[in-house]
């Protein structure tokens, strides 16, 4: 408890005790990018073994917790918090015209929960018998493994309570507290994406805490649900764990979508093109269809081949909602007026990486060649393209495009566009030579390769990609710092955007507008007017 | 570029959500893993030692702070029953999942029940249903009176539904002890993981759900009652009596 008197004290009780919307974002982002430096460290660390035949740097058993690490952190601690942390909590009232969350302590609570889960991952480096079972915590492995598996089942608990208390806030804001006159059919993108993703995580994080509840209370309280020598399944816990994980890929994309359409609609001075099919055909498809394609992880697990035809008739159909959101973005752009500051730079990165990435989903979704690259670096290089690059490619995006916003200061844009364009390059060495590595038969999660050492070369080219990549954040990292403290001040609007969210003073203070703002002549996308 | 009229207003600020999730934190991993996979029980109930006072102290600050209505932007309890409907999709899942898993084993296994399982008699969970289908409607009346402003009518109704539920928890943890001297364990086979499972997550909601109408109860005695509040917790209360319904026909009488 710090005292309240002093200049001191004050700012930071203002900051640790925070209920305001916009603060708390900005703490769900400090612990976000805390997770994503550890977790890239990891990445390097992981890129750096493979980068030769044989044990290079260290151990299996450590490289396991390198693993774990690198994806529960990447997913549940930099991808999903950032998004439906950050930028949900940032933004989401900003742009409906309201002065706070429906329930701000809520909020608040959620926050702290998520970084309460984040001190826990990182307890993965200090405690004996660390975590080594990998994101995912299939059984029987994460019954048998003398690491702490209990860590694991509480970091996804204690992360899913977070997200499940921020998704019923932010629905309950979206539905009840919009400004007079913000009707459904004018909210911008975002909104509209995030919402989605809140609905989203509302009807599957349950049921990956009941799966990862089960694997914990199987191995400390004698229950037999993944034994199958005492009547349990192991497929059972694959099954529950997809049903949540799959859809948590739109978790991530569809708050990733929103961001793209808002910057695209900013710097391409244009309406969103085909909002209403966007909305309802796109958006509304993804959550639709989200729910029904987990079993695409499971081609190689066993089972009757009319589930495969099903599950790939459903994996490719997830494609025709996606391609009309991407389809919306590209008219965007089209006959707009495009300005290319960095974070457009980042929104047409991303529509790149996601075309490659998406396009390689294809064969994936396909049972009868996913047999042959199941498990491979393939997949590996295929959902990096399509789910993390693409992601953070966005989130980096979205930070710049409301960085003159939430700090108050401009950024450098040489140094921006310097960052970006590190960045690009060092993703595509990285990631697409990964095609080849997977396509010549790398296993993913492998340690080693001493029986394929023709993939050496390849391997350290994937390597020095990855310093390429890791360069490039580095470069943002310091134009971000640079700015902090060398940045000019930035004006209220310094976009031009029509969008609700610059119309409150940079930066927005407690309460955001001294009145409710009137929406009734407003359009988020009303350019050209 | 900041504004006259944003300055006077002061950043709202609450040290109860941050001291909630310490709480948390201690409560659960910590207890919990100091115990099962360390082994040490003495570090474990140094655990449980930090997380019980802080979770509860945050309790009882939260819901004094939310009361007091401080917040000067939304009228924070004004959108708990907007809110609730949400909260219950995410529990309903949580039982789905549970059932699914027990559905799923149980279609699969070569015989029902396995080998082990003792016969559950049906009275303990006929009384059981009764007892917690009449705390819904109890609670029904109690939401009625105070609708109607009735307060004295209001509490008296309150408690007994508190009774009522906690004579519910009393005949669970009782027919728990009985089978568990039986030698009916969570290992004993599938049947048993999946019915301590369901009902002790069922009851675990109970308990949440008598928690929150103690935290109704106690600033009722003294005059002030949050009607959204006593909302939200009743819709609660009424999904608990729902889910109990498949519980009590999935694992007892089916």
């Amino acid at each position: 408890m710090s005292g309240s008197g002093g200049g001191v004290g004050k700012f930071l009780k203002e900051w640790i005790f925070t209920i305001d919307h916009k603060r708390v974002g900005i703490l769900y982002l400090i612990g976000s990018l805390a997770a994503f430096a550890v977790a890239g460290l990891m990445a390097m660390l992981i890129r750096v073994e493979l980068s030769s035949v044989g044990p290079t740097i260290t151990d299996p058993n450590t490289y396991n917790v390198w693993l774990y690490f690198h994806g529960a952190a990447m997913i549940l601690g930099f991808q999903i918090p950032a998004l439906t942390g950050f930028f949900a909590n940032w933004l989401i009232p900003l742009q409906i015209g309201a002065k706070d969350v429906a329930f701000p302590r809520l909020n608040a609570l959620s926050l702290w929960l998520f970084w309460m889960g984040i001190i826990l991952a990182l307890l993965t480096f200090v405690v004996p018998n660390p975590p080594d079972i990998m994101w995912t915590g299939y059984p029987p492995y994460s019954i048998l493994s003398p690491g702490n598996t209990a860590f694991y089942t509480f970091t996804v608990l204690i992360m899913g309570f977070a997200s499940i208390a921020g998704g019923v806030n932010l629905i309950t804001t979206i539905i009840y507290m919009r400004a007079p006159g913000m009707r459904w059919g004018k909210l911008n993108m975002f909104v509209w994406c995030t919402m989605a993703a809140f609905c989203i995580q509302l009807i599957f994080v349950p049921i990956l805490g009941t799966a990862v509840t089960m694997v914990s209370m199987d191995k400390y309280l004698g229950t037999t649900f993944f034994s199958p020598t005492s009547g349990g399944d192991v497929l059972l816990y694959q099954n529950l764990f997809w049903f949540y994980s799959h859809p948590a890929v739109y978790v991530i994309l569809l708050p990733v979508l929103g961001i793209i359409f808002d910057i695209v609609a900013t710097f391409a001075r244009n309406r969103i093109f085909n909002y209403k099919v966007a909305v309802y055909g796109g958006v509304g498809g993804i959550t639709l269809v989200s729910g029904e394609v987990w079993v695409h992880h499971l081609y190689a697990s066993g089972m009757p081949n009319w589930i495969r035809v099903g599950m790939m008739m459903s994996t490719l159909l997830i494609s025709v909602p996606v391609g009309l959101c991407m389809l919306s973005i590209i008219g965007t752009l089209y006959r707009g007026a495009i300005e290319f500051k960095t974070p457009m730079l980042y929104a047409i990165g991303f529509i790149f990486l996601f075309l490659i990435g998406g396009l390689t989903g294809i064969p994936l979704a396909l049972a009868s060649l996913d047999i042959y690259v199941h498990d491979t670096h393939f997949i590996v290089a295929h959902f990096h393209y399509v789910m993390a690059v693409a992601g953070t490619f966005s989130i980096v995006g979205g930070i710049y495009y409301f960085w003159p916003k939430f700090t108050g200061k401009m950024y450098n844009e040489t140094l921006g566009k310097l960052g970006f364009a590190v960045t690009f390059i060092g993703v595509n060495v990285t990631f697409f030579t990964m095609f080849f590595v997977g396509l010549e038969g790398m296993p993913r999660r492998y340690f080693d390769y001493a029986q394929m050492p023709q993939l050496e070369d390849g391997q350290r080219l994937v390597t020095y990609g990855a310093f390429v990549l890791a360069v490039g954040f580095l470069i943002t990292l310091i134009s971000w710092l640079h700015s902090l403290f060398a940045g000019k001040p930035a004006p209220d609007n310094p976009w031009g955007s029509k969008s609700l969210e610059w119309t409150t003073s940079t930066p927005p203070g407690p309460g955001n507008w001294p009145d409710v703002p009137n929406c009734e002549k407003f359009d988020p996308y009303g350019y050209g007017e | 570029m900041a504004e006259d009229a944003v300055e006077h207003h002061e950043w709202e600020t609450s040290p109860w959500p941050l001291v909630l999730s310490v709480g948390v934190l201690f409560l659960a991993p910590f207890a919990f893993s100091m115990y099962f996979v360390y082994d040490s029980l003495m570090l474990s109930f140094i655990s449980l030692g930090i997380g019980v006072p802080l979770t509860l102290i945050a309790v009882i600050g939260w819901a004094k702070e939310s009361i007091g209505g401080i917040n000067l932007y939304t009228k924070e309890q004004g959108f708990g029953s907007g809110a609730m409907p949400f909260l219950i999709i995410a529990e309903a899942f949580i039982f789905i999942g549970f059932l699914v898993a027990y559905w799923v084993l149980r279609l699969t296994a070569d015989s029902w029940p396995p080998e082990g399982s003792p016969h559950i008699g049906y009275t303990t969970p006929i009384i059981m249903t009764i007892i917690l289908v009449s705390s819904s409607v109890t609670m029904h009346i109690a939401e009625h009176k105070l609708e109607h402003d009735n307060r004295s009518g209001f509490i008296s109704f309150l408690i007994i539904t508190i009774i009522l539920g906690a004579i519910f928890l009393g005949l669970s943890a009782s027919e728990w002890s009985h089978l568990l001297h039986s030698g009916f364990k969570t290992s004993t086979n599938i049947y048993g993981s999946a019915f301590y499972s369901i009902t002790g997550f069922h009851a675990s909601h109970v308990i949440v759900g008598l928690g929150m109408f103690i935290v109704a109860l106690i600033p009722a005695l003294s005059g002030s009652v949050s009607k959204t509040y006593v909302k939200s917790a009743s819709m609660y209360w009424h999904f608990v009596d729902i889910i109990w319904f498949f519980v009590v026909s999935q694992v007892y009488f089916w």
